[in-house]
């Protein structure tokens, strides 16, 4: 579980790479946009997952910062003209920076008290968006502009597909090295039991404070994701629907497992897809749909599918 | 003119307050007894509104049984959701925070499921008022014009508090469940029956939040989407009370009325969505443990 991470999962992370440099000419321009989505919102939930599911808090804001990170890189484009590589990650550290400043109060007292602030803060922050008008567009919205990496211009999901699958890959890599790092067993700790963890010496308002910025930071991170594969972005694309989508690919998938997570991101992530050609009245049943599956599989499945399948697994040997 | 602007918005936040207030104490004697915080608070306030609504329009009863249908099925909701969810969650031993979590994403589900089934019925795809609890010319306190019905809202609201106040201070139950809330392993010790306790606590929160619901959708119109909105405010209400008061709640509700009401006042009604925001952050920073209680309490061990 803890020290470096097996070889055999370094290798996993170059095959991501190297399929992001080999599929694109492959593959119809369609299903690289259905798979540039998927990757995003798998920065996404490995962010919201290193919060929840290793170290136990629960959170609302992940689609606020997502668009912290998605506004920031936009604008610095724009503004400033900064190359994607520059306003990436200066988009990522503001709503780290966000992230930092809502955690800090809302650890003094109550556990839940992060969740009550970050719930409040997912509507304010939407509020922002929507009327900080000369900045974010307002409701009309933000043109994205060409982003530019190393000279190359990023106009076509074909193009952008090897530069996600990178800083996915990176994503996982540093995901790995976190959880098997002092601060991932902090983390574990303060899950566990906060009493214990505290009595070991563990600062665990230190660990809440920091686990929560760090997955504010994959947030935005894939909010600048998100700003490569768009043209457009209203404060529409960051509401609770989002942040509920991510909260069922964690939960459904397997919290506290990477390959958990990755296997919910694709399940929920597909599933909106497929349900639109089988279904005409998607938009009015898809909130019952995800409700009753995030109920049903956090009540009878609580460690998800990738939970139930290794348990089987460990079962039968 | 500015002053009767005032005076008015005051007097209607404390209406809307009062409403806030019983959603706050729903949410609170929850957490107390089960420290889960209900993220569905605000649906099932909105299934509150549209099963009057149903009761009203559909089987053309008077108000009265609406109350009586909405009270039944609010009370069944809650006791089926706890013990065919979130017992079934709990009684899986512990696992620390993880439990915790996990209950908490099954009242985010609960909220998904409530809002999907409302938004099946055909009255629900715009936005719609319940009829009037009360019709009759305004009456006048000095200048102030108050609607009969915002008095008859308050008046309830006022009613279900004390008679729940009267429950947990003077019934052998009321005592029983705040034994629970306080120590759960020396409450099952003396006899009480813990796991139908905090079932009945569901019950009663549930009933709670939907007779707010019909007290709000007299007023204002109602969607599906229409609870995300007051759950906001009543979070914040409820931790201005310090997340375990019920006079706490009644404050925090109230002033969150009002607040509301100033800022759509003075600054824009858009910026109503960040009043709570604003509210949570400042408790936060400046007295975490709510308006009320004198000291920071800590959980025991």
């Amino acid at each position: 579980m803890f020290g470096s991470p097996p070889l055999r999962h370094q290798i996993v992370l170059l095959v991501l790479v190297a399929i992001g440099f080999a599929l694109p000419p492959f593959v119809p321009e369609y299903y690289l946009f259905l798979l540039n989505s998927l990757m995003v919102w798998a920065a996404l939930a490995l962010g919201l997952d290193l919060l929840m599911g290793w170290s136990g808090q629960f959170a609302f804001a992940h689609m606020a910062f997502f668009g912290v990170g998605c506004y920031g890189t936009v604008i610095l484009t724009k503004q400033l003209d900064l190359p994607f590589l520059l306003a990436m990650p200066g988009g990522a550290l503001i709503a780290a920076v966000v992230g930092f400043l809502v955690a800090i109060p809302s650890t003094r007292l109550r556990s839940i008290y992060l969740a009550l602030a970050t719930f409040a803060f997912a509507e304010g922050a939407r509020f922002v968006f929507n009327s900080w008008t000369g900045l974010t567009g307002g409701p009309d919205g933000l043109r994205i502009p060409t982003m530019t990496i190393a000279g190359w211009k990023m106009t076509s999901d074909r193009q952008v597909f090897p530069v996600l699958a990178i800083i996915l890959a990176m994503l996982l890599f540093a995901t790995q090295q976190i959880v098997r790092s002092r601060f991932g067993r902090e983390m574990s700790a303060v899950r566990d039991s906060e009493h214990v963890a505290m009595a070991s010496g563990i600062d665990v308002r230190r660990v809440k404070v920091l686990a929560f910025t760090v997955s504010a930071l994959y947030s935005g991170i894939a909010g600048g994701m998100y700003a490569l594969i768009n043209s457009f972005i209203n404060a529409q694309q960051f509401g609770m629907d989002g942040a509920v989508l991510a909260l069922s690919m964690v939960v459904v998938g397997g919290m506290g497992s990477i390959p958990g997570v990755l296997i919910g991101v694709v399940l929920i992530g597909l599933l909106p897809v497929v349900l639109q050609t089988k279904l005409r009245s998607m938009q009015l049943w898809q909130e019952l749909i995800y409700g009753v599956m995030l109920t049903l599989s956090v009540t009878f499945m609580p460690r998800g599918i990738w939970g139930a399948v290794t348990g089987a697994l460990r079962g039968r040997r | 003119m500015l002053t009767l602007a005032l005076f008015q918005g005051i007097a209607s936040g404390v209406i809307t307050g009062s409403v806030y207030a019983l959603l706050a104490i729903s949410i609170v004697i929850v957490f107390k007894s089960t420290e889960v915080v209900n993220f569905g608070g605000g649906e099932m306030l909105m299934s509150g509104t549209y099963l009057a609504m149903m009761a009203l329009v559909a089987f053309d009863m008077p108000y009265v049984a609406a109350f009586g249908f909405v009270v039944v099925g609010m009370f069944v909701l809650g006791i089926s959701f706890e013990a065919g969810i979130l017992r079934v969650i709990a009684g899986r031993g512990r696992h620390g925070q993880l439990t915790l979590v996990a209950l908490v994403v099954a009242t985010v589900g609960l909220s998904y499921i409530l809002k999907g089934v409302m938004r099946l019925f055909s009255y629900t795809e715009q936005a719609r008022r319940l009829p009037s609890l009360f019709r009759g010319p305004p009456v006048e306190f000095g200048q102030v014009l108050l609607q009969r019905q915002d008095l008859v809202i308050v008046g309830i609201a006022v009613l279900v508090m004390l008679l729940l106040f009267a429950f947990f201070q003077f019934t052998f139950t009321g005592k029983a469940l705040r034994a629970v809330s306080q120590n759960p392993r020396a409450s099952s010790l003396v006899g009480i029956p813990v796991k139908r306790m905090r079932t009945a606590v569901w019950g009663g929160a549930s009933i709670l939040a939907g007779i707010a619901g019909v007290l709000i959708g007299a007023k204002f119109p109602v969607t599906p989407d229409f609870g995300g909105t007051v759950v906001l405010l009543s979070f914040a209400a409820a931790i201005i009370g310090g997340f375990n008061s019920l006079p706490g709640c009644v404050l925090g509700g109230v002033l969150l009325g009002v607040a509301q009401n100033l800022v759509g006042l003075y600054f824009s009604s858009a910026a109503i969505a960040v009043t709570p925001f604003v509210v949570i952050m400042a408790v936060l920073i400046i007295r975490p443990e709510g308006l009320l209680s004198g000291r920071s309490v800590l959980r025991k061990v």
